[in-house]
């Protein structure tokens, strides 16, 4: 005879789960009751949020699910930022939270709420346990559900009196979907890779854009292989950054609102566009209906509800990528394609290349790009939402396709401290450089107990503008500089904060980046920073006014991208 | 206005998850109909949609975990113009079988 918790417990460790993330209250508390000895280790944050958040963090530097836990009510409520932005950026995710007793659901009982219908819209799959006899299936298909197709988020919500009742258990199961007729019938072989082909034939100015599918399909090689063999002008959402290695000479960084404006002029000059793993959402593609206003549209994906969103492509090629690709790619061998040196001269040429000149002697920039020229190789770089974020995203130079993780798709302020938490964890030996914002870094501060109780050597770093810097840039070049209530500048001091909490801080002021190179003081000072086995925080003190450029403005097209700053009408 | 048609296993949130697909959109709900159908469900929805529309719908009906089949014709008149509860009860007997 088990409980109902140690049911719970032994069906996440049939499903490999080693670490769960949560925050213990009055329904969930059979469920830490029968963690000791259970195999399975629990990392308390301070807040729900940061718990589902560090969760995230673990599954999207691993691959594998991360397992948030919470009680009901507000405990529950407080995940649902975390399961939104899992739903957005396609992590596999389950939440487990406590229920009042069966008794008292549907009564407004204390600490009850309806989690399962405030999700419903924000998951892949969820469940109400009604009996304990249902736990194993339930658990089983809720971590197939995360994990399968295009991963997400999964609630399962279990009343305490599932969690404390008694049962024989004859051991964890495994869930099998039945097949739909549709995909039955598409097992017959891929008859795309031809017209692909012929559509490169006749194209004569052809890119490539990679999303975050490439990493999530495991497809990285493959798709690196393929990209050498097409050798077509390349750029990568937010998400797929580190799926091509910068220095190959036909990749041009990231795309979109804040990409390059190689990538964007490309983008927008293109006659057709090879998507792999992309959602073309809003930051991406600009105005729709300017977007690749020239290119027909062939789009690798493994989500039907991800298609034509945006604009209608011309092929949808669905399914995995890690098929796909081979197939795409054998198919490829066999034919001749065009010589497209020209249309790459043109679009990977130095004149598009890099950023205004005027940009990079920024000192934030200066101070992101000397902070990552002195990252060990092995390194995972977590940005926060805002300003930092896009420099961070423009700078970043690796090969690692999970080497820079962000809130992209719903981009939640305060994802990156709890974030790096997951990250941490999941990977002990790796240097773990933690961006935020002074507003974004405020949202989740108290997870810096989380970091001091643990240990963890996280590299902490705030952009400190005194400001919402993104919105007070939006303001700025669009609102007649009325700057209404983004200003930060009674910020409290974090180094005196991050002291209260025993880690390590020190201020950088920007002045320290107007010589270049950065003088040898403060090299060895970054240096000395991230090979520190302890937590440490940097407070970076950047100009309020400093922008964020290139940059699209919200409803234009690519092509019509802010290099630097405009006057406002 | 056009009928779509969903089959799906009748799982916890299903049939709340089909109907999320077109409120999201502001899309009105004209008419619902849930039946069994078979060994599944079936939902039979009529929605005043654009073609734009129809295609996001169906793709993602179809990405919901315990969909099965989704397809859309006209609307069976019939069906859709019963009065709803159905004629033989009035909404007084209602209330009074509710109260007896």
């Amino acid at each position: 005879m088990l409980k109902g918790a140690d049911v719970v417990l032994k069906c996440l460790r049939a499903e490999g789960v080693e670490l769960v993330f949560g925050y213990p209250g009055g329904a969930i508390m059979p469920l830490y009751d029968a963690l000791e000895g259970s195999g399975v280790r629990h990392i308390l944050t301070r807040h729900e949020q940061g718990a589902v958040f560090a969760a995230e963090g673990y599954a999207r530097v691993t691959g594998q699910v991360g397992v948030a836990m919470a009680t009901s009510g507000p405990g529950a409520t407080n995940l649902v930022t975390g399961i939104a932005d899992a739903k957005m950026d396609s992590v596999p995710l389950v939440c487990i939270t406590g229920q009042v007793r069966s008794a008292l659901i549907g009564t407004d009982a204390f600490q009850e709420t309806d989690v399962f219908g405030v999700t419903l819209s924000l998951t892949k799959w969820s469940r109400l346990v009604r009996t304990m006899d249902e736990i194993p299936e339930v658990m089983a298909e809720g971590f197939y559900w995360a994990r399968s197709g295009r991963p997400g988020p999964v609630v399962i919500d279990i009343p305490t009196d599932m969690l404390k009742a008694k049962k024989e258990f004859s051991g964890p199961v495994k869930f099998t979907p039945q097949a739909r007729p549709a995909e039955a019938k598409a097992e017959g072989g891929f008859s795309f890779t031809n017209t692909i082909v012929t559509m490169l034939q006749q194209s004569s100015k052809p890119v490539a854009l990679v999303g975050a599918g490439a990493k999530l399909s495991g497809a990285i090689p493959e798709l690196r292989r393929l990209l050498d063999d097409l050798n077509v002008p390349t750029f990568a959402t937010v998400h797929g950054l580190g799926a091509v290695p910068p220095q190959s000479p036909y990749y041009l960084g990231m795309v979109g609102m804040h990409g390059t404006r190689a990538a964007n002029m490309a983008l927008h000059e293109t006659d057709l566009l090879l998507v792999f793993g992309a959602r073309l959402d809003d930051r991406v593609t600009g105005d729709p209906t300017r977007f690749a206003p020239y290119a027909k549209i062939v789009h690798f994906e493994i989500d039907p509800a991800q298609l034509d969103r945006v604009r209608p492509c011309d092929l949808p090629v669905m399914g995995n990528l890690a098929a796909t690709i081979p197939a795409f790619q054998a198919e490829l061998r066999r034919h001749s394609l065009p010589d497209f040196g020209a249309w790459r001269a043109v679009a990977c040429g130095d004149e598009r290349a890099e950023l205004d000149p005027r940009g990079l002697a920024q000192p934030t920039i200066r101070f992101l790009d000397e902070l990552f020229s002195h990252l060990p190789e092995d390194n995972v770089v977590i940005a926060d939402v805002g300003q930092h974020q896009m420099w961070a995203a423009q700078r970043y130079r690796s090969s690692s396709p999970r080497g820079f993780i962000t809130s992209g798709g719903l981009g939640a302020m305060g994802f990156a401290l709890p974030a790096a938490v997951g990250v941490q964890l999941a990977k002990p030996d790796t240097c773990v450089l933690c961006v935020s914002g002074d507003g974004g870094f405020q949202m989740n501060i108290q997870e810096l107990a989380t970091v001091r109780r643990l240990g963890l050597p996280i590299k902490m770093v705030i952009i400190d503008n005194k400001y919402l810097g993104m919105v007070r840039q939006w303001q700025q070049l669009f609102y007649q500089r009325n700057y209404a209530e983004t200003d930060l500048s009674d910020n409290p001091d974090f180094v005196e904060i991050a002291k209260a909490y025993k880690i390590h801080s020190f201020r950088l002021n920007e002045d320290a980046m107007r010589e270049f190179p950065v003088s040898r003081e403060t090299g060895d000072e970054i240096d000395r920073f991230l090979q520190s086995p302890e937590p440490e925080l940097l407070v970076f003190d950047c100009a309020p006014e400093a922008n964020v450029f290139p940059m699209v403005p919200a409803g234009a097209a690519l092509s019509e991208m802010l290099l630097e700053e405009e006057p406002s009408p | 206005m056009q009928a779509f048609t969903i089959c799906y296993r009748n799982t916890q949130g299903t049939l709340m998850r089909i109907l999320n697909a077109a409120s999201r959109r502001a899309l009105d709900l004209s008419a619902v109909r849930a039946e069994p159908a078979a060994h599944d469900h079936e939902v039979t929805l009529v929605l005043d949609v654009n073609q734009k529309q129809v295609g996001q719908l169906y793709r993602e009906w179809l990405s919901i975990a315990d969909v099965i089949t989704a397809s859309s014709g006209a609307i069976r008149t019939a069906a859709w113009t019963a009065p709803h509860p159905p004629s033989g009860v009035g909404i007084e007997e209602s209330r009074a079988a509710a109260r007896a």
